[in-house]
C-alpha cells in the first residue's frame, strides 16, 4: 500500500535528544538501490540531462518555441536528436570546435567566459563542465539511438521529516531500456508546488519551512513523478478524540490526520450541517418551516439524521437541478455554440440522466458515441464543442479524464508523461466526426498527423495500448470503451474528485482537472478508495454524494482549532464555500420571498434552472457564473468583486425585494422577536442567538420606523458574511 | 477612538459620514486588502520611473484606414475614393481631410501604418488586438486592461480599468481572476440622466441610512464567527470595502460625474458619444484608473461610407468630425493638463477595410493592413512607423503583428510582456507571446 511507504526521518543528533521523540515509526533508510551505469553512451542520456539540470533547455530559455539569442533546443530535451543537430551542426559548428575543445561556445557561454543573457549556468569546475568538455574532446559521439529511459524510481516515496527546518536528501534512479540503473540525482529537476511549505534544492535536498505536507515533482529525460513532503502540523505527539467513523473515508481521513498530527475540529452542529447539506446537495437554502421541523425533532434523531437528510434530499427534484447544472458547468453547455435548439436538447437529456439516476459511465459512452441530429439527440451536443480533432480531445481529456494534454500539442508535456505522439493519436478519435448542418456525420476518411513527421496516427488511448479495429469502424466506440472500462485510470478518478470538490470546498487534486503523477492527492488512498467504489457502485452520482455527505468528515464543524487553522487540504475542518452565483440569487429570491424575473422563463423560474450563461441577467454576471466557454474553477473565480458588492450594496438585487419582504412579514408577525427570528432562519438558517435578538430587538424598539429598521437588517443579513458562505 | 466598543455595544443608528469612513479603516481590511493585492510590489513602474496610464480608444467595426490616417491620393478613384488628403504639422504627413484637429496634434502622434494581420471577422480580430493573442477555443486570453488592473493592484478607490459605456467581449479579464475584468461605467454619458451601474445609493435610501446599514452589516459579521478568516472571505470583505470607498470616495465618485466639468470643455470635446467618453476617460486617469477603454460603435461601414464619415444624418454629424473633436480635445487637454507625459493614448480598432470600394459604395473588412495611433506616455510624437503600398493593401514596409502592439502598450506602461501567468489548462503562459516592442516609438 502506498501509505506505508512513508518514511518518518528523525535526523536528532545526540546532543539534540528531545523529549518528543517520534512514535514507533522510527526511521528506516530506504533501500538500497544499486547503480549499474549503462556500458553504452548516448547524448540523450548523458548529454541532454547535463542541459536540463542547467536550466538551457527551459521554456523562459533555449528551450522556448523561438528558442533564444538564435539557439533553440527542445522543452526539456525531448528531442535529442534535433538538439545535437542545433549543438553540433548549426552556427558553423561554432558551439563545439573540436579543435580547441574548451573554446566551444557550449562551454564558454553558460559558465560566463563570454557574455551570457541567461547568466552562469555552469560552474567552470563542475562535475557537469567535465563531462560537457570530455564529450567535446572525444568528438561530440551521439552514440545508440536506442537507449532511453523506461521509468525513475525516487526514495524515499513520502517524506515527512520530524519538525520544521530539517532536511532530507530524494534519490533519483532512472532504469534505462538496456537494463542499466544510473543514479540521476544530480541531473533531475525538482520543484515544490507550495514552496513556502517545503524547499526542495536543485540537487534534491528537501527542507520542510512550515507544518503541512505538499508534493515535489521530480522530472528527469521525460518521466515524472512525486514525492510527498513536509512536516507534521505539530512537534508533539498528540492524541485527539476523533467522531466515530462513519465509512471508510473517515478511516483514512483519520489515519492521514494522526500522521501528520492534526486535531480535527469538532463536528458541526446540526442546524449548520442542516444548512450545508441543502446547499450542496439541492443548491438552496433550508425554509424556516424545514428548519423548525428538523429541530423540533427530539436531539438524538438530529444528530443521527445526517443520513436520512441526505436521503430526502437527494430524492428531491430540486437536487436534479441543481446537478443537472454542474454538469452544464463540466460540459461547457453554451447555447452560443450549441444554437437554442441544440442547446435544449442537450439540457433535457442531461436533466433526464441526472433524474433517471443514469450511471455516469453509461452518461460518458453515450456523450462520446452519440450520433445523428444536434437538435433532437442531446449529447450530439458534445462534439460541437471544436470541430478541429485536436481541439476536440483536449476538452474531451479535460471534461471527462480530469487531464489536460494540451502542452504535448507542440511539444512533449513538460509535467506529464504525454508526448507529441501520445498527443496526435489520441486526438485522431475524432479525426473522422464531423457536422453537416446540425447532423454529425463519420466520414470514411480523415486522419491525424504528427508535426513533426507529417505521418498520420493510429488512434491510441493515453497511456493505453493500440487498439485494433476495423477501419471502417467508427473510432469514437473504442475509445468509450477504454474510457469506461473499470480498470481506466482516470474517469472514476476524475469524477470522483470532482464531485469530492463540489462537496468538501476543494478537490482531492488540484486543480480538479489536472490528474497527472506529478501532482497527486492529498490524501492518495482516499481518491483511490473513493473511485473504487464509485466503479463497484454502478458509477451511480447519488451513491458517491450520500457516501462523502455521510461521513463524518464531511460534518465537521468549518471552525478551526490552533492546530488545524493551516490545514487546506486534509480536510480536518470543513472549509466554507462561497454561494455560486445562480445559488446565491436564487437564495436571495427564497430568503425575500421575492422571485427573480429571466427573460423567456416564467416568474419565479430559479436561476439554477436556466439554460445557459446567454439567458441575459445582470445579477447573475457579476456574481460571477459560469461563462462556460472554459473549464470554471469557482474557486478561482469567486465572482465579480467590486461589481458584485456594489450591486449587493447599492443595487436592485436586494433593495428592490427588502421593503416587501418586512411589509408582508410585519403582517404576518406581531411581535419583533419573532419578525428578527424569521429573518434569521430565512437568511442564515438558524435562529439568532440570544445576544444578537436581545440586540436587535433592542435597535427596533428604539426605531422611527420599525419597517425601516427591518428592511436594513434584512439588508444587513444579506450582505453578511454567513449568508455568503456554505460553511 | 472607540469605535470598537461602540460596535460591539447597542449602537444602533447615528453614524456620521466621518464614522462611516473611519469604518473600513478600523475594521483591519486596510491590511487585508493590501494582503490580497499585493500582486503590486514591482509591477507598477515604468521605464520612467513614473505610474503610467492608458486611455485607449477602440474604434468598434475596423475603421478604414483609406479615409483616415492612410490616404492614397496618387491611386484610382474606386482606391482613393472621394476624400482628399491634407497636410498636418509634420512636413510629410498627410491624413484625410475630415480630420483637421488632428492633423493639428500630429506632433504629438507616432501613426503606424503597417498594422497587418490575418483575422478579418470583429470578434477574433477584436481579441487578437484587445489581448494580443488569437484567439483559442481553450485560453480566454486576458485584455491589455485586465493584465494592466492585475499589475497594478486595486487598491485606490477609483477601479484601475473601466470600460466606456461598457467592454466588449474580448476585453475581458480572461482567465485572469473576474476581480481584473473592467468596471462598466455604462449608461450613456451625453445624457443628463446618466447613471454609473449600482454607484449611486438606491433611491429613498439616505447617506446616513447607507452608514447604519454598513454598520449593521459589521456588527453582524462581528456576532457572528460562523465563518472562519480565510482568503475568500478576506477578498470578499475588501471588495466591500472597495465598493464603499468608490460610493464615499466623493473625488473617485465625482470622477465619473461630466456634470461637474466646465461646459467649455464639454464643447471641446463635442457633445456625442466619442467626445464624453473621452472626456470622462480623462477624469477618470486623473482619478487615478491606470486604464481606461473608450468604445465607439459604428466603424463597420460596409456601405454609403463617403455619407457616413462625415455627415451620417446632417451635414457633419458623422463619425469623423465627432471623433475628430474628441480626439483632438483628449491629447491637447492632457497636455495642457500636464498628463500627456503619464498618460499613453493609443486609437485603434480590429481591422483596416478593403482598398477597393464595393459595390454599395463603402468598404469590407481587410486585415491585412490597418492603422494605430500612439500618443503621450513618453511616445516620440510626429513620426509615421512603417507604410502600406501604393493602394494600402499590404505593408510595404515594417509591417507591426497585434502582438508588437500589445507589447509595446505593456512595455510603455511600464509592464513586463514577458512576464508568465498560469492559464487555467495549467500552462504557463507570457502575457503576449511572440510580440516585440517597436522601438521607433521612443
Amino acid at each position: 500500500m502506498r501509505l506505508a511507504l512513508m518514511v518518518w526521518i528523525a535526523l536528532v543528533g545526540p546532543g539534540l535528544a528531545q523529549s518528543n521523540t517520534l512514535p514507533s515509526s522510527q526511521p528506516h533508510p530506504p533501500p538500497e538501490i544499486q547503480s549499474q551505469p549503462s556500458p553504452g553512451f548516448s547524448f540523450a542520456t548523458r548529454i541532454l540531462p547535463i542541459l536540463t539540470h542547467a536550466g538551457c533547455n527551459a521554456g523562459a530559455c533555449h528551450g522556448a518555441a523561438t528558442g533564444q539569442g538564435g539557439f533553440k533546443l527542445s522543452l526539456l530535451g525531448y528531442d535529442p536528436e534535433s538538439d545535437y543537430q542545433a549543438i553540433t551542426r548549426e552556427l558553423g559548428g561554432r558551439r563545439v570546435e573540436l579543435g580547441a575543445p574548451d573554446r566551444s561556445l557550449i562551454l564558454r557561454k553558460p559558465t560566463r567566459q563570454l557574455d551570457h543573457e541567461g547568466g552562469r549556468r555552469i560552474q567552470l569546475d563542475s562535475e557537469a563542465y567535465r563531462d560537457l568538455l570530455a564529450w567535446i574532446q572525444a568528438g561530440t559521439p551521439y552514440g545508440s539511438r536506442n537507449l532511453r529511459v523506461i521509468r525513475i524510481k525516487v526514495s524515499p516515496a513520502e517524506l515527512l521529516l520530524l519538525k520544521r527546518g530539517q532536511s532530507y536528501p530524494l534519490q533519483v534512479h532512472a532504469y534505462l531500456s538496456d537494463g542499466s540503473v544510473e543514479d540521476v540525482t544530480g541531473q533531475t529537476l525538482y520543484s515544490s508546488y507550495d514552496d513556502g511549505l517545503v524547499e526542495v534544492d536543485r540537487a534534491g535536498v528537501i527542507t520542510a519551512r512550515r507544518p503541512g505536507v505538499t508534493a515535489v515533482m521530480i522530472r528527469y529525460l521525460g518521466q515524472v513523478a512525486a514525492v510527498r513532503a513536509g512536516a507534521p502540523y505539530q512537534d508533539r505527539e498528540h492524541s485527539f478524540r476523533t467522531p466515530p467513523a462513519a465509512n471508510f473515508i473517515d478511516e483514512l481521513t483519520q489515519a492521514e490526520w494522526r500522521r501528520l498530527r492534526l486535531t480535527a475540529s469538532s463536528p458541526a452542529d446540526v442546524t449548520t450541517l442542516f444548512r450545508r447539506l441543502h446547499l450542496d446537495i439541492a443548491g438552496r437554502l433550508p425554509t424556516p418551516a424545514e428548519i423548525r421541523q428538523f429541530q423540533a425533532q427530539p436531539s438524538r434523531e438530529r444528530s443521527r439524521g445526517q443520513a436520512t437528510v441526505v436521503d430526502q434530499l437527494l430524492g428531491s427534484p430540486d437536487f436534479v437541478d441543481f446537478w443537472t447544472a454542474k454538469l452544464g458547468d463540466w460540459l461547457l453547455l453554451n447555447s452560443k455554440k450549441l444554437g437554442d435548439r441544440g442547446a435544449r436538447s442537450y439540457h433535457e437529456w442531461l436533466r433526464r440522466q441526472v433524474a433517471g439516476n443514469v450511471g455516469l459511465d453509461r452518461v460518458a459512452y453515450e456523450l462520446l458515441t452519440a450520433q445523428g441530429e444536434a437538435t433532437e439527440n442531446g449529447p450530439v451536443n458534445f462534439h460541437r464543442f471544436a470541430s478541429d480533432p485536436r481541439d476536440q480531445s483536449e476538452f474531451v481529456g479535460q471534461a471527462l479524464l480530469g487531464t489536460r494534454v494540451a502542452c504535448a500539442r507542440c511539444h512533449n508535456h513538460p509535467f506529464d508523461r504525454w508526448t507529441m505522439e501520445d498527443y496526435h493519436r489520441f486526438a485522431a478519435y475524432f479525426a473522422r466526426t464531423g457536422f453537416d448542418k446540425d447532423r454529425l456525420v463519420q466520414r470514411p476518411t480523415g486522419e491525424v498527423q504528427h508535426p513533426k513527421t507529417g505521418k498520420d496516427l493510429d488512434p491510441r488511448p493515453l497511456g493505453g495500448l493500440d487498439q485494433t479495429a476495423e477501419p471502417s469502424a467508427d473510432r469514437r466506440v473504442a475509445l468509450a470503451r477504454w474510457v469506461i472500462a473499470p480498470d481506466n485510470p482516470f474517469f472514476a478518478r476524475a469524477m470522483v474528485n470532482r464531485v469530492w470538490k463540489e462537496l468538501m470546498g476543494r478537490g482531492l487534486v488540484e486543480p480538479a482537472d489536472d490528474l497527472r503523477p506529478s501532482n497527486p492527492a492529498s490524501i492518495p488512498g482516499l481518491l483511490d478508495a473513493l473511485a473504487a467504489r464509485f466503479v463497484e457502485d454502478g458509477y451511480d452520482l447519488r451513491r458517491l454524494i450520500r457516501l462523502i455527505a455521510s461521513s463524518s468528515t464531511y460534518a465537521l464543524s468549518s471552525q478551526a482549532n490552533a492546530v488545524n487553522r493551516l490545514d487546506d487540504r486534509y480536510f480536518s475542518r470543513s472549509y466554507p464555500k462561497p454561494l455560486s452565483a445562480q445559488v446565491l440569487a436564487d437564495a436571495i429570491a427564497q430568503a425575500t420571498g421575492v422571485p427573480d424575473e429571466f427573460p423567456g422563463y416564467t416568474v419565479g423560474t430559479r436561476a439554477v434552472t436556466l439554460l445557459d450563461p446567454q439567458v441575459p441577467s445582470y445579477s447573475l454576471d457579476v456574481y460571477g457564473r459560469c461563462p462556460r466557454t472554459t473549464p470554471c474553477d469557482p474557486a478561482v473565480t469567486p465572482g465579480g468583486g467590486l461589481a458584485q458588492a456594489l450591486h449587493l450594496v447599492n443595487g436592485p438585487a436586494i433593495n428592490a425585494k427588502a421593503p416587501a419582504t418586512i411589509e408582508r412579514l410585519m403582517k404576518q408577525t406581531t411581535t419583533d422577536r419573532a419578525r428578527v427570528e424569521e429573518l434569521y432562519l430565512r437568511v442564515v438558517g438558524r435562529p439568532p442567538t440570544n445576544r444578537e435578538l436581545r440586540h436587535w430587538e433592542q435597535c427596533l424598539s428604539r426605531a422611527a420606523s420599525k419597517q425601516d429598521e427591518l428592511e436594513d437588517l434584512l439588508w444587513a443579513l444579506l450582505n453578511s458574511r454567513e449568508f455568503a458562505f456554505n460553511h | 477612538m472607540n469605535h470598537d466598543s461602540e460596535r460591539s455595544g447597542l449602537r444602533c443608528d447615528g453614524w456620521s459620514r466621518r464614522d462611516f469612513l473611519h469604518l473600513g479603516v478600523i475594521s483591519g481590511l486596510g491590511f487585508s486588502l493590501a494582503d490580497l493585492f499585493r500582486c503590486t510590489a514591482g509591477a507598477d513602474q515604468s521605464p520612467t520611473g513614473q505610474d503610467l496610464s492608458c486611455i485607449l480608444i477602440w474604434l468598434d467595426g475596423g475603421p478604414s484606414h483609406l479615409e483616415m490616417f492612410d490616404p492614397k491620393p496618387e491611386a484610382p478613384l474606386e482606391i482613393r475614393g472621394e476624400f482628399n488628403a491634407i497636410g498636418t504639422r509634420v512636413d510629410g504627413i498627410q491624413i484625410c481631410e475630415h480630420l483637421p484637429r488632428t492633423a493639428g496634434m500630429m506632433r504629438e502622434i507616432a501613426l503606424i501604418r503597417s498594422l497587418t494581420h490575418e483575422l478579418g471577422n470583429h470578434d477574433t480580430g477584436s481579441h487578437y488586438l484587445l489581448t494580443g493573442h488569437r484567439p483559442a477555443p481553450a485560453v480566454p486570453y486576458p485584455s491589455l486592461g485586465s493584465v494592466m488592473a492585475r499589475e497594478a493592484g486595486l487598491l485606490k478607490a477609483i477601479p484601475p480599468y473601466i470600460a466606456i459605456p461598457d467592454a466588449v467581449p474580448a476585453a475581458g479579464a480572461g482567465y485572469l481572476s473576474g476581480a481584473f475584468a473592467p468596471f462598466a461605467a455604462g449608461g450613456d454619458a451625453t445624457k443628463a440622466s446618466n447613471k454609473v451601474r449600482d454607484l449611486d445609493l438606491p433611491s429613498g435610501i439616505t447617506f446616513d441610512r447607507m452608514a447604519r446599514r454598513r454598520s449593521m452589516q459589521q456588527q453582524l459579521d462581528a456576532f457572528s464567527r460562523q465563518v472562519e478568516e480565510s482568503a475568500a472571505t478576506r477578498s470578499r470583505d475588501a471588495f466591500y470595502e472597495q465598493a464603499y470607498r468608490l460610493m464615499t470616495s466623493s473625488e473617485a465618485k465625482a470622477a465619473f460625474d461630466l456634470g461637474r466639468e466646465p461646459q467649455s470643455i464639454r464643447a471641446r470635446y463635442g457633445g456625442q458619444r466619442i467626445g464624453t467618453g473621452c472626456l470622462l476617460a480623462r477624469r477618470l486617469i486623473e482619478a487615478g484608473a491606470r486604464f481606461v477603454t473608450v468604445v465607439d460603435h459604428g466603424w463597420d461601414m460596409h456601405q454609403q461610407i463617403f455619407k457616413a464619415m462625415p455627415d451620417a444624418f446632417f451635414q457633419g454629424s458623422g463619425k469623423l468630425p465627432a471623433l475628430d473633436m474628441a480626439y483632438a480635445a483628449l491629447l491637447g487637454d492632457l497636455k495642457e493638463r500636464g498628463l500627456l507625459d503619464t498618460t499613453l493614448v493609443v486609437m485603434m480598432g480590429e481591422f483596416g477595410r478593403t482598398p477597393k470600394i464595393n459595390n454599395a459604395a463603402g468598404r469590407d473588412h481587410w486585415p491585412r493592413a490597418g492603422s494605430v495611433l500612439f500618443s503621450g506616455g513618453g511616445v516620440r510624437g510626429g513620426q509615421l512607423i512603417g507604410a502600406t503600398d501604393a493602394h494600402g493593401e499590404t505593408p510595404a514596409e515594417r509591417p507591426v503583428r497585434p502582438e508588437d502592439i500589445a507589447y509595446s502598450i505593456l512595455k510603455l506602461l511600464g509592464v513586463d510582456p514577458d512576464k508568465e501567468y498560469m492559464a487555467p489548462n495549467g500552462r504557463p503562459l507570457k502575457i503576449v507571446a511572440g510580440g516585440s516592442f517597436i522601438r521607433e516609438l521612443v
